[in-house]
């Protein structure tokens, strides 16, 4: 009898277990945590100097992000190759992704926190992931929280459930999936934005299955993405089609508009793109009418107005100057605390304890000296009168 | 006769002052054009110790309310930084920016060699009096006798070590005119100018320290005494023929003493007085200006500490910098002791031997503490060449003069060069420029030598 009970309770235990694991978590993805701050990973994945379009589409969203809003502390940038000082660039430092060279991407103001053969998969994956050796700079880690709403743009060539590193190494979908899956574990985001430029793009986040991400790609399956247009006087294609159209879109806009990311959606006109830009909306819980595009591509923080200044200094001007309409309680609490300072210079004139009248003397000097607020004043007499005696003594002497 | 020697005195006067306006005439120029030489930034002309640039650092970090030792930029006197620093902020539109204090270098080289010029002519009296009290006056008028103070006055100021020291933007001409006071203030007998020159000097940069014992021989005794064995030659040659010299030598014992060898007790303890008043009066007034920042402990630390332990290795004509980049931590302390001992053991032999020529022994410390110094420059050698002039008459057979001069001109030439090639091209490396540096040092050593030779061979030949 003992022996049934105890299995039996050990049994529904086990039942209620995986009943509630069974139940999806979605309840609280989107509700129970504030949004607290947005960050951005925008990856190139080619190298080449044939490959310059990518380049200038990462750094197109990094300059368009930043001018929106998020600060280098909450970027990510991770670039294959260096195009600006490539020695095949004519224009040396400077990156363009239009022909009227109207917009040079490579100011002074760009951060590259993976450059080069540091962009790997695996550096990819650990960035994701959080999952650094220890010596890796905060620079390079993706700190976000469980608040944090986070855009991750991928540019370079694919296929289908591919992403190309480097010519030389792939990430597959389920990889992409397995890390946003972790990172969903750890609470290392509040919303994701996946967005994808490459070919077949779509089949890239096909294996997503972790709630609160948004998944928006260039192309699907089967099909190519397409680059914008050449630049004949850097020789190469500057642009693609799909990152040219999205930013088409984000230059008519400012910090503070809440366009909707239905209407960025919308903008994507199949017969000017030549592909087809799908969205996945099934892992995200909201409307995209109700979320402003500043949600991902920007930052927002709200400001909180106080009229009064900090209270932590308040202490050294209380004696000077108190309102009249205070409380008493308010002005016993100032002037408590400024008899802090007051007790700290009032040891260092009137010190009763040294009984060495020469210590006590030359404190008084000190005292007095430190009163006056011209030292240099002081040696400046001090020099001339040094002077002063030296002529008249050996006026003297002579 | 006399009006022949009057209107030669009177000629090399008029030739003096000419030469001397041209010589600030000619520094005033040069100050106008500076970016041509870049002088202030050549480590032979600017040491980690006398750079005004660094100075200007001080005061503006003092500015700040911070110390003005931080950074370990300055590392001079807290009242130099007083007196200098505001020149060094003062801009005056359409003048260059450091003009004001090049203006005050000028100032400084033009003093000390008017100072030269009257020591080397109280020099030049004494050492008519004691020939005259020898019996000798009669050589006087045979030899022609160089002014040596004027001589060695437009030495200093026509030295190109010397202008390349006042235009090239640094305090060495401030601290060679205290050095240079202090011998004539003792020279002529202010006790209170000597002491005063001496404790500025040394408080401004460590070295002139050693120049107390000169100071005290010139105070104690009158300057350039002969020695003892002229004045037993004296009786010899009263009684004897005029031209008996080395071959009849009999030691008489002297009946009286010499008036002329007695030691002015007093005037030293006058002097070591006001050098103590002095003393106290400057590290007062050092600590008032630094009391917020650490006190005089730390600018002890920081000047003569930083003198003393050579914290700072960049290259510079020393001999210091390349063993010191090279020796072990272990060792490093016992290296600092040998090389300060260096120039401390040759102080106490030299005195011995030249306390009758306390004015010489002064240039010979001088041009030791030059060698041996740990960031010396070329303000050093105007110094000691500047006085090495005011021996001219002793000198006149100086052996390998012409050699030693060849090798200054070829040292200052070559040394430039060496620390283009290592630093700029990279086509040579530290050795270079370390061999210009120790060749410096030899001919240095070698001019030494050979004066104290020439001079004990002039006194045989007597």
């Amino acid at each position: 009898m003992d022996v049934l009970f105890k299995s039996a309770a050990v049994l529904i235990s086990i039942f209620l277990l995986l009943f509630c694991n069974a139940i999806p978590s979605v309840a609280y993805s989107s509700s129970s945590t504030m949004h607290t701050n947005n960050w951005a990973v925008l990856v190139c994945t080619s190298r080449f100097w044939f490959n310059y379009r990518h380049m200038a589409n990462t750094l197109s969203l990094y300059r368009t992000v930043k001018r929106l809003g998020i600060p280098d502390e909450r970027i990510i940038l991770m670039l294959a190759d260096d195009m600006a000082c490539n020695a095949r660039n004519k224009y040396p430092a400077q990156v363009f992704n239009n022909e009227n060279h109207r917009l040079n991407l490579y100011g002074d103001n760009v951060e590259v926190d993976y450059r080069g053969y540091e962009v790997t998969v695996e550096n990819f994956m650990r960035v994701l992931t959080g999952r650094h050796e220890t010596a890796v700079p905060r620079s390079k880690r993706l700190l976000s929280d469980e608040g944090s709403h986070i855009l991750l743009y991928m540019t370079g060539h694919g296929g289908d459930e591919f992403l190309k590193f480097q010519d030389s190494e792939e990430l597959q979908s389920h990889d992409l999936a397995d890390a946003v899956k972790q990172m969903k574990e750890k609470r290392r985001f509040k919303e994701l934005l996946i967005m994808v430029d490459t070919c077949q793009a779509a089949t890239l986040f096909s294996q997503l299955q972790s709630p609160g991400v948004l998944a928006i790609g260039s192309s699907m399956k089967g099909e190519n993405s397409y680059s914008h247009h050449l630049d004949s006087d850097v020789g190469v294609s500057v642009v693609d089609r799909f990152t040219f159209y999205t930013l088409a879109y984000f230059e008519r806009l400012n910090m503070y508009d809440n366009a909707s990311l239905s209407s960025l959606f919308n903008s994507y006109n199949p017969n000017l793109l030549m592909s087809t830009a799908y969205y996945r909306t099934d892992l995200y819980g909201r409307q995209l009418e109700e979320v402003p595009v500043t949600n991902f591509f920007g930052s927002v923080m709200e400001t909180i107005h106080t009229d009064s200044p900090y209270r932590a200094f308040s202490g050294k001007y209380s004696k000077i100057e108190i309102p009249l309409d205070q409380s008493d309680e308010v002005k016993q609490r100032r002037l408590k605390s400024s008899d802090v300072p007051q007790e700290l210079t009032g040891s260092n004139i009137t010190d009763k304890h040294v009984t060495c009248p020469v210590t006590r003397t030359w404190n008084a000097i000190l005292g007095r000296i430190g009163m006056m607020k011209e030292l240099d004043s002081l040696v400046n007499y001090g020099l001339i009168l040094m002077f002063l005696i030296a002529t008249g003594s050996s006026w003297f002497s002579s | 006769m006399e009006e022949k020697t009057r209107n030669k005195i009177n000629e090399t006067k008029l030739g003096f002052w000419k030469w001397a306006i041209g010589s600030v005439i000619f520094r005033l120029i040069l100050i106008y054009f500076p970016k041509n030489f870049n002088l202030s930034s050549r480590p032979e002309v600017s040491t980690p110790v006398t750079s005004l640039r660094r100075l200007a650092e001080g005061y503006w970090l003092k500015q700040l309310s911070m110390s003005p030792y931080a950074g370990s930029m300055y590392h001079g006197s807290p009242l130099l930084l007083s007196v200098l620093g505001p020149l060094t902020a003062i801009k005056i539109e359409g003048q260059p920016n450091h003009l004001l204090c090049s203006l005050v270098s000028v100032i400084a080289d033009f003093i000390c060699a008017l100072l030269i010029r009257a020591t080397g002519r109280i020099l030049q009296k004494a050492h008519g009096q004691n020939l005259k009290s020898l019996g000798l006056d009669t050589m006087l008028e045979d030899i022609e006798i160089l002014p040596s103070g004027d001589i060695a006055a437009l030495v200093y100021l026509w030295n190109p070590f010397t202008i390349f020291t006042c235009v090239g933007y640094n305090t060495s001409p401030v601290e060679n005119l205290f050095a240079v006071l202090s011998l004539y203030g003792a020279s002529s007998g202010i006790v209170p100018l000597a002491a005063f020159g001496w404790v500025i000097a040394s408080h401004l940069s460590l070295y002139p320290v050693v120049l107390v014992i000169p100071v005290i021989l010139l105070l104690g005794y009158c300057p350039d005494m002969p020695p003892r064995k002229l004045f037993l030659q004296r009786n010899l040659q009263k009684t004897g023929d005029e031209r008996s010299t080395k071959s009849h030598i009999q030691h008489r014992p002297l009946t009286n003493k010499p008036a002329e060898a007695t030691f002015f007790w007093w005037r030293v303890i006058l002097f070591f007085l006001w050098a103590s008043i002095w003393i106290a009066y400057v590290l007062i007034l050092s600590a008032i200006s630094v009391k917020e920042y650490g006190g005089l402990p730390e600018m002890f630390k920081r000047t003569y500490g930083f003198i003393l332990t050579v914290k700072d290795l960049s290259p510079n004509i020393g001999v210091l910098w390349y063993f010191f980049a090279e020796v072990f931590d272990f060792f490093r302390n016992f290296f600092l002791i040998v090389f300060h001992v260096n120039i401390l053991f040759m102080l106490l032999p030299l005195a011995i031997r030249l306390n009758h020529r306390p004015c010489f022994l002064a240039f010979v410390y001088l041009a030791i503490s030059s060698m041996l110094k740990s960031y010396p420059s070329v303000g050093d050698s105007a110094l000691y060449l500047g006085l090495m002039a005011l021996f001219v008459n002793e000198l006149a057979d100086m052996q390998f003069s012409f050699f030693l001069f060849c090798g200054y001109v070829g040292v200052s030439l070559l040394s430039p060069v060496m620390h283009n090639l290592w630093i700029w091209r990279g086509t040579g490396n530290a050795n270079f420029y370390f061999a210009t540096a120790m060749a410096y040092a030899c001919f240095q050593r070698k001019g030494e030598d050979s004066h104290p030779k020439c001079k004990f061979q002039m006194h045989a030949n007597h």
